[in-house]
């Protein structure tokens, strides 16, 4: 049984109709990748599974329950963390405090101390910042505090909006790279990316969002052959 | 002649003008003549004026640099001929009028016969643009030359270094040593401050009693704001109505017309403040759903309700209407009446310690860090398990409810409350002295009152430009310190995080964060 099931799933902002009937499931310890161009809804789809957003038809179905009408806040404490598009980390909150917002959820001391050694082994620079103010950082490292933080709360699920968002090659690889630790210790990962290129190396399987609906879905390579998805989101190469 | 000596004596010339037009320097002239007991305001007048021809002169200098006496002097002086020469011919042009029996106060109301005297030295309008002219030059001089011999002679290193000594030779004395070095030092030190702030309304008299129990009053209802607006980001306009359901609770209940229910005054006080928290949430409900700029809109339309309703013939029986409520009761113990301002500077100083105790001990609870998320970034505290809109609610309530203690105690001790207790002011008042002391720190919110509410009290004469003092502080705050008199460490950070940001970000990619 899938881990995460979207059954036809309609989100409105207002009149507009953002997520026109969209499906797709996440099996459990898989990353799936979901892309499209601006606007297609990616993050509308992320929102709409971590309760930021009602659906206003269609099911979410997290290991078996139907949680399209459960609040965020209760969502956190089911497993599924969201790491938000553009990091949106709190500026004026140390490292330390950003991470322990993270944990707002939990409340056993030990173990929270346990998961927060554990992301600074995954990211030794915010150690090294660990006073420093959010807003002091620099993008990458930014982005490393919104993914450390989605941690400290322990997630099953991790939504990963555009983590690639205005980095530097380099810095998207060293995240990538972390994205998979983090799946290889058993986090289940769905990541909406503009940067196709990796979004497909990395991910077991992917889904292409058109306006509101998946157009195509399969295996990453299938994806990476198909010439629909080669023209559109892999620069025709 | 540098284009700073020229540019200084232009502004010197205009905020002399400025003063001189709106009577701002006729003010200083009276309160200096009352201050320190002179025969006439002359003194006053000149000295605020010149030392504004003084400082511009100064600041010129600073900003030409010179190294040369000649200069800097030649420089100060060109500085303050200008702005004597507008303002000699702004007073020469005033005396002429007033010479020729115009009534300049039709337009100017500020600029009687006698104020102009105070300007022109009483003699011929020529000679006196001659005069005044002279006069500012020598003041330029003078401030060129004073900041020059401070930079020469290093004067502020050897101020500090004169008060560092003197500072040195007390802590060395045994006397000194022997005293802070005991334990009990600090003990003793709270224990002094504590019995000298209880202490003082016995000595105080009846006016400042009066005065600083309303500073007391605004202290809790800016505690009660804080939390709301410091410490959950949440802007609120309309707050005076959770202070005006105290004060009409306390009214309506105690005081013998409208209804002559007549209770006891300490049954009513957590009447009180429980009815102005279950108002918080009952507005709060529908309301916190919104954000920003809608939630101020929409909350400053409630206060603007309440004081209608209060004041509407609609209502007449119930609330007393436009007259208000009389005779509001107040407390007594053990048969003691306690109804005076002197009682009420305790009480109030309970309830600032009361609100500051619950302030602090939420700011750093599990309940501070939600509301610190929420003002960080609503969407991501959602995220993260936050449930936004409870934490809302009990910052709304909690704050809802101190204002209502503020009410409860003032409408008690000024035994009367009416519908134009509770204007648009009040809030504006509240936010404002937050704002001016420092968002989410509590000794800024008490210095915030004792600057809005106390100041202009202990500057009466000002009353007139108490607006304009107002704004013109709110206005040089803003630009000076944004962050406030006395501003959280975490407030502090927020506004000059950029600068730290230059120092120690080493990447060169834009960072983003939330602010």
């Amino acid at each position: 049984m899938a881990m995460l099931e979207l059954h036809d799933v309609h989100t409105f902002y207002g009149n507009i109709h953002a997520l026109k009937g969209l499906s797709l499931t996440v099996d459990a310890g898989e990353i799936v990748t979901l892309i499209g161009a601006n606007g297609a809804g990616k993050s509308t789809t992320l929102r709409t599974i971590s309760g930021l957003q009602r659906p206003r038809m269609g099911k979410v179905i997290f290991e078996g329950a139907d949680i399209s009408r459960v609040p965020a806040s209760e969502i956190v404490r089911k497993g599924i963390v969201q790491v938000p598009e553009g990091r949106r980390i709190f500026a004026t909150l140390t490292v330390r405090e950003n991470l322990e917002m993270g944990a707002y959820t939990r409340d056993d001391k030990d173990e929270i101390a346990a998961t927060m050694a554990h992301v600074f082994e995954l990211f030794p620079r915010l150690k090294e910042r660990i006073k420093q103010t959010g807003g002091t950082l620099s993008g990458g490292e930014q982005q490393m505090l919104a993914v450390g933080r989605a941690l400290m709360a322990r997630p099953r699920l991790l939504l990963m909006d555009e983590p690639s968002m205005g980095l530097a090659p380099i810095l998207v690889e060293e995240i990538f790279s972390i994205i998979q630790e983090i799946s290889r210790e058993g986090v289940t990962i769905l990541l909406v990316e503009q940067n196709a290129h990796v979004a497909l190396s990395l991910a077991h399987r992917g889904y292409v969002l058109g306006t509101g609906k998946i157009t195509l879905q399969g295996s990453v390579e299938a994806l990476a052959n198909n010439p629909q998805v080669r023209a559109a989101y892999l620069g025709g190469v | 002649m540098k284009h700073s000596n020229l540019r200084n004596g232009w502004v010197g010339g205009i905020v002399n003008i400025f003063l001189i037009l709106l009577g701002l320097t006729g003010l200083a002239g009276t309160l200096l003549q009352g201050w320190l007991g002179l025969p006439s305001p002359a003194f006053g007048v000149w000295v605020s004026l010149l030392g504004v021809v003084v400082w511009s002169a100064a600041r010129a200098t600073k900003a030409s640099g010179t190294q040369s006496w000649r200069e800097a002097l030649a420089g100060g002086a060109l500085s303050g001929l200008l702005s004597g020469g507008i303002v000699g011919l702004l007073v020469g042009l005033l005396a002429t009028l007033d010479a020729g029996s115009v009534e300049i106060r039709q337009w100017l109301v500020q600029l009687t016969p006698e104020a102009i005297a105070l300007l022109t030295f009483g003699v011929a309008p020529w000679l006196a643009t001659l005069l005044v002219a002279g006069v500012h030059a020598l003041a330029g001089l003078l401030g060129s030359a004073l900041y020059f011999a401070a930079i020469t002679y290093q004067w502020q290193a050897s101020v500090k270094g004169v008060l560092q000594d003197a500072g040195h030779s007390i802590s060395q004395t045994q006397v000194y040593q022997r005293i802070a070095g005991h334990p009990s030092a600090t003990t003793f030190a709270y224990a002094a401050g504590a019995i000298l702030l209880l202490t003082a309304p016995l000595y105080l008299g009846r006016y400042w009693n009066y005065t600083l129990g309303t500073v007391g009053l605004y202290v809790i209802l800016g505690l009660g704001l804080n939390i709301v607006v410091g410490m959950a980001g949440q802007l609120v306009l309309g707050y005076g109505a959770f202070f005006a359901i105290g004060a009409y609770t306390v009214a309506l209940l105690t005081a013998p017309t409208p209804h002559g229910i007549m209770m006891n005054f300490w049954l009513v006080v957590p009447i009180g403040v429980i009815l102005a928290a279950l108002s918080g949430v009952v507005l709060g409900l529908p309301v916190l759903r919104m954000r920003g700029d809608y939630l101020a809109i929409v909350t400053l339309g409630f206060g603007e309700i309440i004081r209608i309703l209060l004041k509407s013939d609609a209502l007449i029986e119930f609330t007393g209407g436009p007259r208000g409520v009389r005779a509001v009761g107040g407390p007594s113990l053990f048969g003691i009446k306690m109804n005076n301002e002197f009682y009420f500077t305790y009480f109030i100083i309970i309830g600032i310690i009361l609100a500051a105790y619950i302030t602090a001990q939420l700011q750093k609870s599990r309940v501070g860090r939600a509301w610190m998320a929420i003002r960080g970034d609503e969407d991501v505290a959602e995220a993260m398990g936050i449930m936004t809109l409870k934490y809302k609610l009990l910052a709304f309530a909690i704050a809802a409810g101190l204002a209502g203690l503020s009410g409860v105690l003032f409408a008690s001790r000024n035994k009367f409350t009416g519908p134009e207790d509770f204007t648009l002011l009040v809030s504006i008042n509240v936010l404002s002295l937050v704002i001016i002391g420092g968002m989410g720190s509590i000794p800024g919110v008490i210095m915030g009152a004792l600057i809005l509410k106390g100041l202009p009290e202990i500057l009466r004469e000002l009353s007139d430009y108490r607006m304009l003092a107002f704004g013109a502080l709110l206005v040089l705050m803003m630009i000076l310190r944004p962050e406030g008199m006395w501003p959280s460490t975490r407030q502090k950070m927020e506004l000059h995080g950029d600068e730290e940001k230059a120092e120690t970000s080493e990447h060169t990619e834009p960072a983003r964060g939330v602010a």
